[in-house]
């Protein structure tokens, strides 16, 4: 490790968190990003690459990043695993037909050494669609209780009407500080 | 700046006065950990740095566009731009002080951690830091395209703000 990362890494026990914001195309990452932010979310087209906010909430500083979902660009993902210290994996739950996919990608992510210390918050969005699955059969498609490597939780939300979305970080946010902010 | 003038013959004096007043080891130790902190200083002051940092920019701005969605490759060009200014300040650093190790001195950092503060450790976070990172090249290549329109209307700008004018002096004539 060089000098610089070493410092950042000295630096960043100022109440500082790392998010990662994955899932597959179309699920609702981008949307999550802006609606927390407070921003417009008509005009969101999909990611080619990545975005990152930085948000104050609760005193923390949070540095979301959210990259694209497209199955050309999955291999970019690891290049953002560094440093992250919780992953938010965003699941269109109306889109039965790739639940078997979003599963493998999941389950593959959790294998991950840069990603073994992070916590698991699973946002089962557009929960406002009338055909969305609720998030216990998210759950069970997902096979979320077979992760053990990880703390987790599945949380029903919508991007759209912003339902659920604090809570869901509040959790992740709870879960990070416990691990990491008890310590001093 | 005053402490730039450090030389070899400084930090000889310096071991000397170490050997002969300071028995204790660990004020050894930190009067090196403090000479190295004032070189990274005088370092990322010199021009070489200015340079090498002008030249990165030259050389990668054209991938940059300012819009609020990251590229890809900016992640790429940021590591490159990281793994640079680390390995220029350990170089300069080699020269500087006979003996130096890197490892050796980023773990007496760590055992310091409340003492890093001052202007030294802000730039030093400033250049990890990717939003930093990405601001300085669309300035860059606003600034850099601005100055395109100027010449090809045969009129030259001049710069007022000091950025402005490192930049200048390394102006290529525009290749068209
Ligand atoms: N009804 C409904 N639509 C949503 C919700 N969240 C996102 N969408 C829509 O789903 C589409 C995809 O949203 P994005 O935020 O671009 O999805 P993404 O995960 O960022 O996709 P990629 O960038 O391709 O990885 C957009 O048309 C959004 O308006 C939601 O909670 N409810
Ligand atoms: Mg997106």
């Amino acid at each position: 490790m060089g000098l610089l990362t070493i410092l950042k890494k000295m630096k960043q026990k100022e109440k500082e968190v790392r998010l990662l914001m994955l899932g597959l195309d179309n699920a609702g990452k981008t949307t999550i990003l802006k609606k927390f932010n407070g921003e417009d979310i008509d005009t969101i087209s999909p990611t080619l690459g990545f975005n990152i906010k930085t948000l104050e909430h609760r005193g923390f500083k949070l540095n979301v990043w959210d990259v694209g979902g497209q199955k050309s660009l999955r291999s970019y993902w690891r290049n953002y695993f560094e440093s992250t210290d919780g992953l938010i994996w965003v699941v269109d739950s109306a889109d039965k037909r790739r639940l078997q996919d979003c599963k493998q990608e999941l389950h593959s992510l959790l294998l991950e050494e840069r990603l073994a210390g992070a916590t698991l918050l699973v946002f089962a969005n557009k929960q406002d669609l009338p055909g969305s699955l609720p998030s216990e059969e998210i759950r069970q498609a997902l096979e979320l209780d077979e992760i053990k490597s990880h703390h987790w939780m599945i949380c029903g939300c919508s991007a759209v009407t912003g339902d659920n979305l604090l809570l869901g970080i509040d959790w992740i946010i709870d879960d990070i500080a416990s691990r990491i902010f008890t310590m001093d | 700046m005053a402490a730039s003038n450090i030389g070899n013959d400084d930090i000889e004096d310096m071991e000397f006065q170490e050997e002969n007043l300071c028995s204790s080891s660990s004020s050894i130790s930190d009067t090196k950990f403090d000479m190295t902190i004032g070189h990274i200083e005088d370092i990322i002051m010199d021009d070489d740095f200015q340079d090498m940092q002008q030249n990165f920019m030259e050389k990668n701005y054209v991938h940059f566009e300012d819009t609020e969605e990251n590229k890809f490759i900016y992640t790429d060009i940021f590591k490159e731009y990281t793994d640079l200014i680390e390995k220029f300040i350990e170089d300069k650093l080699t020269a500087r002080m006979p003996g130096f190790v890197m490892s050796e001195f980023t773990r007496q950092l760590q055992t310091r951690q409340n003492e890093l503060s001052g202007e030294i450790f802000e730039i030093l976070l400033t250049f990890s830091d990717f939003i930093s990172f990405k601001e300085m090249f669309i300035d860059y290549k606003a600034e850099k395209e601005g100055r395109t329109v100027d010449f090809s209307s045969g009129f030259v700008i001049t710069p007022c703000s000091q950025q402005l004018e490192i930049s200048s002096q390394n102006l290529e004539p525009p290749t068209s």
